[in-house]
């Protein structure tokens, strides 16, 4: 499902996510989380409580709720024309942040708001994994 | 002095807007010229006059050797959609504090031929900085917005008729504004309708298309505004927004634009309430923004805004004519300035047929910033009214 011409750090402004693209190799999925209050963060962030002080990559339980989409129609790169039609998902993780993901194992059509969903990942090369979002198998 | 008693003491004095459209062919800094020229004309001002300039779309420093202008200080602004306004906000501050007494606010670029605005390649959404969505082929403005669609319909139960009638609503106005993309081209709710899926539940006839064209307004006090040529129009009020407070709260999709402290600050400074509105000119890329922003403003209770639309209410006989010269979806692209200019031309009775009689109060609003993590983060709300 990947476009395999981008890496994640070509697409973030700077090392400080690093970490959770870190995490992925090891099929972890990661939070930024300030302990002092256990409030959940991503990409990486600064508490609004708290400051930065408290800040620590943590791993989070990779389950999720599908919050909003939009099945892609229009291939707005030509990267992309192969994969049409495919559904560009916001997933709300169960530690609270907001995710920008996809969702693959199941059509497009069938992706809806309020879907349970799970991270799974992607080996695209030695140096990247990407992780997505299937379906429960209960829902 | 307090906040509330900026409200109506300044005013746009000139107004220049250049031929908008489709790949014009020209420069974007000819565009600028032209804007510029044409507003000193409409008020009546010289060159030597402008002793301001904020740009909004290009490198200020090299701007103001082109146009041939010697302002007191020259910035460049960018903030997205909410620039137009902001730009506005900001000379008043200006002239507040003494910096200056006549100012430029300028918008003009080329975008719709060459250079592609969304960059699709690397480094990118939207060229926006993080743009690690772009790994799932989210790129440019129709997705993002298209996020706030899908919550409204899950919500609210909002249909693609609902947004169909936005986009037949505003072509009707297009349709007779000259100069516009919609000029004679009314559509129906069938064109809509089979028009082609491009981000669901977006068809082609939601989503506005980006075109060339230059604007510029000049900002001064309501009393040096009545000694010059053009008629006032007052600017009774601003506000500002942004979304970041409601991405804290997780409210961000739900929330189209962070208009509630701005309406509260725009609507305060002019005394007003949503009943005494009688135009809007609402900041309109997609059809899901103008009926989120009717909801948000309160023409409606939040959910109602598609049904509102659809009775008509956004037409030239209805409770809050809207877009009345086509908006960005039907009339022309100008980012902000769009807004902004169909406010002016209500409150200057320069609307031609789509003139809303004895309009004393225009509503404008503008949102920006989009790309990355999230989608429209600025919100500016400005209230203008005739002179009386």
């Amino acid at each position: 499902m990947t476009d395999r011409t981008l890496r994640p750090m070509d697409l973030v402004p700077d090392e400080l996510d690093a970490p959770f693209w870190e995490g992925c190799k090891q099929r972890v999925f990661l939070v930024h989380r300030c302990v002092a209050c256990d409030r959940a963060y991503w990409p990486a962030s600064t508490c609004i409580d708290h400051g930065s002080s408290a800040m620590q990559w943590q791993p989070a339980s990779g389950r999720a709720e599908v919050f909003t989409y939009t099945v892609v129609h229009h291939a707005y790169d030509r990267s992309l024309a192969d994969k049409l039609p495919y559904a560009a998902t916001v997933v709300k993780l169960d530690e609270g942040p907001f995710f920008h993901t996809d969702i693959v194992g199941c059509a497009p059509s069938d992706v809806h708001v309020g879907m349970r969903v799970h991270v799974v990942f992607e080996s695209v090369d030695d140096e990247t994994v990407i992780p997505h979002f299937t379906p429960d198998t209960d829902d | 002095m307090t906040a509330a008693g900026i409200g109506g003491r300044f005013a746009i004095a000139g107004l220049g807007v250049t031929e908008q459209g489709l790949r014009l062919g020209r420069p974007s800094r000819d565009l600028r010229r032209e804007a510029l020229e044409l507003a000193l004309a409409d008020a009546g001002l010289t060159r030597r006059d402008v002793d301001g300039y904020i740009g909004t779309s290009s490198e200020a420093f090299d701007d103001i050797r082109h146009l041939g202008l010697a302002p007191g200080f020259a910035y460049t602004l960018q903030s997205g959609g909410a620039t137009a306004t902001l730009s506005i906000l900001n000379a008043i501050g200006a002239i507040l504090t003494g910096q200056a007494s006549t100012v430029v606010c300028m918008y003009g670029v080329a975008i719709s031929g060459g250079t592609a605005r969304v960059d699709g390649s690397k480094g990118g959404y939207g060229t926006f900085a993080y743009g690690y969505p772009r790994l799932y082929g989210f790129i440019g403005a129709g997705m993002t917005h298209a996020l706030h669609a899908r919550r409204h319909m899950h919500r609210y139960g909002t249909t693609s008729q609902h947004l169909g009638a936005v986009a037949v609503a505003q072509r009707a106005h297009a349709a007779l504004r000259p100069g516009t993309l919609g000029y004679g081209k009314p559509i129906t709710l069938e064109d809509h309708q089979s028009s082609r899926l491009v981000v669901d539940p977006f068809r082609l006839l939601d989503c506005c298309r980006d075109t060339d064209g230059g604007v510029c307004v000049i900002v001064t006090s309501i009393e040096r505004a009545r000694d010059l040529r053009s008629t006032p129009a007052v600017v009774l009020g601003v506000g500002t927004g942004h979304n970041m407070r409601n991405w804290w709260t997780g409210d961000v999709y739900d929330l189209h634009d962070d208009i509630e402290p701005a309406k509260h600050k725009a609507f305060g400074q002019a005394g007003i309430t949503v009943d005494d509105v009688d135009v809007a000119a609402l900041y309109d890329p997609f059809t899901i923004s103008v009926i989120m922003q009717l909801e948000a403003y309160g023409f409606c209770a939040p959910g109602d805004g598609g049904p509102l639309v659809a009775s008509g209410a956004t037409r030239l006989d209805g409770a809050i004519p809207t877009n009345t010269g086509g908006g960005q979806l039907s009339g022309f692209y100008a980012t902000g300035f769009t807004a902004v200019v169909e406010g002016l031309r209500q409150i200057r009775r320069e609307s031609g047929a789509t003139q809303v009689p004895d309009a004393q109060v225009a509503l404008v609003s503008g949102h920006g910033g989009n790309g990355g993590i999230q989608n429209t983060w600025a919100h500016a709300t400005m209230v203008l009214g005739v002179d009386r």
